[in-house]
């Protein structure tokens, strides 16, 4: 919205007021101004605001950022956060073909591929069990490969690898670690796959890995979309039930208001988890439960404020006139009341986005929520819970990432509150 | 100083931060009040009056700042005094009344308490006995009821609440009251009862009063000079009867001719032309320029100060004076 | 002394009746706000509940073309008398007329169907415009709800039209701005101009000027004469300002407590004003002229509680002309010129 000052200003009656000239500034300028008038809540929300942003990016693209996938289980059990793990990795020529175990499956009747292992080191083992698998596998697809390499023994490392510069084999497969302290020797290979078909090279686990070898970090990465679903579907529902009750309720009052204001206050006197798990109980675990769970817990929040909200608009002047001109009462509440009370219930939605994720993962931390191999924060908060002592990463990451998330929303809500400077009460 | 001047502000300025900048809500003025006269400070809304007057209690609260002038009052000099002396000074002896006094009373005392009370903050030697004397003997001169004294704020009418005020400053022997819009939410009959009260006050007490108002027929009624502020600043000064007669500023000229006599017929309503100056960038030179219907090229460069065009009538405009720099 | 005339004026023959000269009529309107409600409170008050008797059974005609001042103090109910001729609020008892229309008679509906025909302009200007609408919004609302017919363009067209009647100009640079970006003299033209675009037959006028600085009230106040030119309209002018009041209106009518005391002509009320009331208020208006000195003193005393008035002629205790009968019986409004009513024993 552009003002014309020129044209304003050929006006010799008016002058313009430096309201007006603010509204010029333009928005970009005016987020910047903002940190010099609010100070201290300026960081604040903008820190938080940044924060969910975050949030909320991550919750729509986490494959982009998540290293693993949430459930597969990319690794040891409990490795520490930071650890590399020491995996048995294929060494093949740098132009081969052959990139993890399945790759040196062949027809029936060629000839066996060969691999190189170092005497005497468990590797073999893991590798013949990992082969057999892969066999079973495919055995039963109709393509017709096999797995059953021939596994040679050498006794030094180095023996090993060179019989494969050399061709004779068709791959090694060594501890991912010795490998890279001697990978400098063989300028001929290269590392391909781990036998179980990851990426070594691939980080480690930054976060550390599970009780049952998945990776946190990406759990948590994951987890946020089932975060933000329960959260923002929990609070929109909440938000579209209870918004027009209580419009209507403070509009039209009577009967209607009795009747509505009763139910909330009752609903709103309970105590939100236990509400929850008693719905959720009810009802049966799963998303869209928890998710009905939660929104009734809070309609009645949305309900009494804009009811409130509405009492006090309904006693302006404004109303008044909106009546002396004839306007319907659904007019009245669609133009002249409702947008005055929006603003009170955007920041609302803040801070309940924030309150519904928390309860969301409380919900699901008690068992109530989705099945165990959906990454969601809740249900690793309560897998984490044993073992607290020996592997602490798996409770504290997810523990520090709901309360991350709850406090950016809350801040950028309560923030929210102290910045909006509604223009309407300016003078 | 000379005796007869009870309080004088010499080129106070107060200014307060907005988020657009810096704004002068009275800017060099300077305003001599007499002992003993009733001086009615006109001017509309957003000149500074309300501002000026908060400022000679050192009342303003952040973000107004005074950056600069003095006020001196009964020869001490209030910009001395420290924030824990200034509250003696307030109340007895500068008293103040504001527009709405259900603001300034204490809701849940009775408005006898709250008089003895504030008498014994500032005489504690007096005993209560003789306060409650002093307040009733008061109360009764300003035409309030002993009874009514035990009541509280919210049972007496807008007139009522302002006597009380009154004869609170009156009971701690104020010698200033200080009077911001007192009777701007009084219906007409009360108003005029409290003007004929102020004026009985002065003639009996030697009340000096500064009357702050936008009502040009009070200033009228009670005023025995008259000081005229625009947009921070004062623009002219003078005698009542002369301000009224002879008004030399073209603001002041215009302000007078736009106010219905209910005792004139006929006569047209003037229409001043545009509105009062944004303070954030106001007009360069005087103020006033571009509304004014006799400017001419200095008044756009140059602002000018209050000086005497006639005896003891003063006026901040070139039509009267010459610069300094050339005789034009 | 001469007895005291009862003549009603209902007993008067309307002189501009039969030419359909009258736009607007109350008949013995009362309003009653209960100061509390419900079953519990009619059984502490065994039954009767106390009430403010804001207006008590007043009786009064506007005539087309005309400004027609209503001037009182505060608890007077004059802004309550401007709402009961718009019905925005409903009589307790009492007929009110539009256009030989009986409001009451009316559905929801047609009532509102109606208020295309009159309009309200308040107090305050910033109170009365949705802070959350930009001026074109707040304008053309009235014209989007009774002006069918039009097109959104035409609609915008006649918008422009009616800010420049009030004086906003360039109107497009205005259009989208909100009320709070404009200073009070603009806002009240706003307010105005809200009122307009429908061509109403009647504006009723609260206080339009009490809130706007000296300097620009003469300016509205021209503004509204030359638009009552202009767009044809009747004033109904609600002022406790009697000084202002003098200045725009043709007739006046002077309340007190609920009650009419006296109404006319205005040269007439206020040169020969016959009500004690009438004569304290045009005593008490200040005047810009400090060598102008009062010469009667004003009455005694406070306006009393309007929930409890006093019995009688409701001056009684404060005037200074009130005998016995004053407190025993109300006086009617009688007519002692033509065109001139007082409601006192002693007219």
């Amino acid at each position: 919205m552009t003002v014309n000052k020129e044209k304003l200003s050929k006006n010799p009656l008016e002058v313009v007021t430096w309201e007006v000239e603010l509204e010029r500034v333009g928005i970009v300028r005016r987020i910047l101004y903002a940190r010099r008038w609010y100070g201290a809540d300026w960081w604040f929300v903008s820190i938080s605001a940044l924060a969910v942003a975050l949030f909320i990016v991550v919750a729509l693209f986490p494959k982009f950022f998540a290293p693993y996938d949430p459930e597969t289980l990319v690794g040891p059990r409990f490795m520490a956060p930071g650890a590399h793990p020491d995996l048995p990795v294929l060494v093949v020529l740098k132009n081969s073909p052959v990139n993890n175990l399945k790759d040196l499956a062949v027809s029936e009747g060629t000839s066996r591929p060969g691999i190189s292992v170092v005497q005497g080191v468990p590797t073999a083992g893991a590798l013949n069990e990992q082969a057999q698998k892969i066999d079973n596998q495919i055995k039963n697809e109709s393509r017709g490969l096999r797995l059953r390499p021939v596994i040679v023994r050498y006794p030094t490392l180095e023996e090993a690898l060179q019989a494969v510069a050399n061709g004779n084999n068709q791959a090694a497969v060594v501890q991912s670690t010795e490998w890279e302290e001697v990978s400098d020797q063989f300028p001929t290979l290269r590392e391909g796959q781990s036998i179980t078909g990851v990426n070594s090279t691939s980080g480690g686990f930054i976060f550390g890995t599970n009780d049952i070898g998945q990776d946190v970090l990406s759990r948590l990465l994951w987890g946020t979309r089932v975060a933000l679903l329960i959260g923002f579907s929990a609070s929109i529902v909440a938000l579209v039930l209870g918004v027009p009750l209580g419009l209507f309720a403070g509009f039209i009052g009577g009967t209607f208001d009795r009747l509505f204001s009763l139910l909330m206050d009752s609903l709103y006197a309970f105590p939100g988890l236990i509400l929850a798990i008693a719905i959720t109980a009810v009802l049966g675990p799963s998303i869209l439960n928890i998710i009905v769970a939660i929104a009734v817990l809070y309609i009645p929040t949305y309900y009494r404020i804009v009811r409130g909200q509405t009492l006090s608009v309904k006693e302006e002047v404004y109303i008044e006139a909106a009546k002396s001109i004839g306007a319907r009462n659904m007019e009245i509440l669609r133009l002249y009341i409702f947008p005055n009370v929006i603003p009170s219930v955007a920041i609302i939605f803040s801070v309940n986005v924030a309150d519904a994720i928390l309860t969301g993962a409380g919900l699901s931390f008690l068992g109530l929520g989705l099945p165990p191999t959906i990454a969601d924060w809740g249900i690793d908060l309560a897998r984490g819970q044993r073992f607290i002592q020996t592997a602490w990463w798996m409770i504290t990451f997810p523990g520090l990432a709901i309360m991350v998330v709850v406090l950016a929303f809350s801040m950028m809500g309560e923030g929210l509150m102290e910045i909006f400077n509604p223009k309407l009460r300016e003078r | 100083m000379p005796n007869d001047i009870l309080y004088s502000i010499r080129n106070l300025t107060v200014e307060y931060q907005t988020r657009a900048g810096p704004v002068r809500a009275v800017d060099n003025v300077s305003l001599n009040i007499r002992r003993g006269e009733i001086l009615g400070l006109v001017g509309e809304s957003g000149c500074g009056k309300s501002t000026l007057g908060k400022a000679m209690m050192r009342l303003h609260t952040t973000p107004a700042k005074i950056t600069s002038g003095e006020l001196w009052f009964d020869g001490r000099d209030l910009m001395s005094l420290s924030d824990r002396e200034m509250p003696n000074v307030r109340g007895a002896e500068i008293g103040m009344v504001f527009q709405d006094p259900m603001t300034s009373l204490n809701p849940v005392q009775r408005i006898l308490d709250h008089l003895t009370e504030t008498i014994h903050t500032h005489e504690p030697e007096t005993s209560d006995a003789t306060a409650r004397v002093r307040v009733e003997e008061l109360a009764e001169r300003l035409g309030i009821q002993r009874e009514r004294l035990n009541e509280y704020p919210h049972q007496m009418s807008g007139g009522m609440r302002q006597r009380v005020m009154i004869s609170l400053a009156l009971a701690l022997h104020a010698k200033l009251v200080i009077a911001d819009e007192p009777t701007t939410s009084l219906d007409v009959i009360v108003e005029a009862k409290f003007l004929d009260l102020l004026k009985e006050l002065q003639k009996e007490f030697g009340l000096t009063i500064l009357l702050i108002t936008h009502n040009i027929g009070v200033v009228a009624e009670v005023s025995d000079r008259v000081a005229v502020m625009y947009a921070a600043r004062m623009v002219e000064v003078g005698d009542a009867s002369d301000i009224f007669a002879e008004p030399k500023h073209p603001y002041t000229q215009g302000l007078l001719k736009s106010v219905p006599n209910i005792l004139l017929d006929g006569t047209e309503l003037y229409k001043m032309e545009g509105s009062p100056p944004n303070l954030l960038h106001p007009p360069t030179g005087c103020r006033f320029h571009p509304r004014c219907p006799y400017v001419k090229d200095i008044c756009k460069n140059e602002d000018p100060n209050l000086k005497p065009v006639v005896m003891d009538q003063l006026a901040a405009c070139w039509l009267y004076q010459e610069t300094a720099v050339n005789g034009r | 002394m001469a007895k005291p005339k009862t003549l009603n004026i209902e007993a008067i023959p309307d002189r501009n009746s039969t030419d359909g000269n009258m736009l607007v009529r109350l008949e013995q309107v009362r309003k009653y706000f209960p100061v509390q409600s419900g079953f519990l409170a009619s059984l502490l008050n065994r039954g009767h509940i106390p009430a403010v008797k804001a207006v008590d059974g007043v009786s009064f005609f506007i005539r087309k073309s005309e400004v027609f001042g209503l001037a009182g103090e505060s608890g007077s109910g004059k802004s309550t008398v401007g709402r009961l001729v718009l019905h925005l609020l409903e009589p307790t008892t009492g007929k009110v007329t539009f256009d030989n229309i009986d409001l009451e008679s009316l559905s929801q509906e047609e009532m509102r169907r109606m208020r295309f025909r009159m309009q309200i302009v308040f107090q305050d200007p910033l109170a009365s415009l949705n802070p959350r609408m930009t001026i074109g919004q707040a304008i053309e609302h009235p014209a989007k709800i009774h002006l069918t017919k039009l097109s959104p363009n035409a609609r915008r067209r006649l918008v422009l039209e009616i800010l420049n009647a009030v004086g906003m100009n360039p109107p497009d640079a205005f259009y989208d701005l909100f009320p709070h970006q404009i200073s009070g003299g603009q806002r009240q033209r706003v307010v105005l101009a809200r009122a307009l675009v429908t061509h109403p037959d009647l504006i009723v006028a609260d206080e339009p000027i009490a809130m706007a600085d000296v300097s620009v009230r003469a300016l509205l106040l021209d503004l509204m004469m030359k638009l009552k030119e202009e767009f044809d309209l009747t004033y109904l002018f609600i002022t406790h300002d009697l000084a202002t009041a003098k200045y725009v209106c043709n007739r006046i009518a002077i309340m007190y407590l609920g009650k009419l005391c006296e109404v006319g002509p205005l040269a007439e009320v206020y040169q020969h004003s016959a009500h004690p009331y009438t004569r304290a208020l045009l005593e008490a208006v200040p005047v810009p002229d400090p060598r102008h000195r009062r010469t009667e003193s004003m009455p005694a005393g406070e306006i009393p509680n309007a929930i409890n008035p006093p019995s009688g002629c409701h001056f009684h205790p404060r005037c200074p002309i009130a005998t016995e009968i004053c407190g025993i019986e109300e006086p009617d409004l009688y007519e002692i010129y033509p065109g001139h009513y007082v409601a006192c024993h002693f007219a």
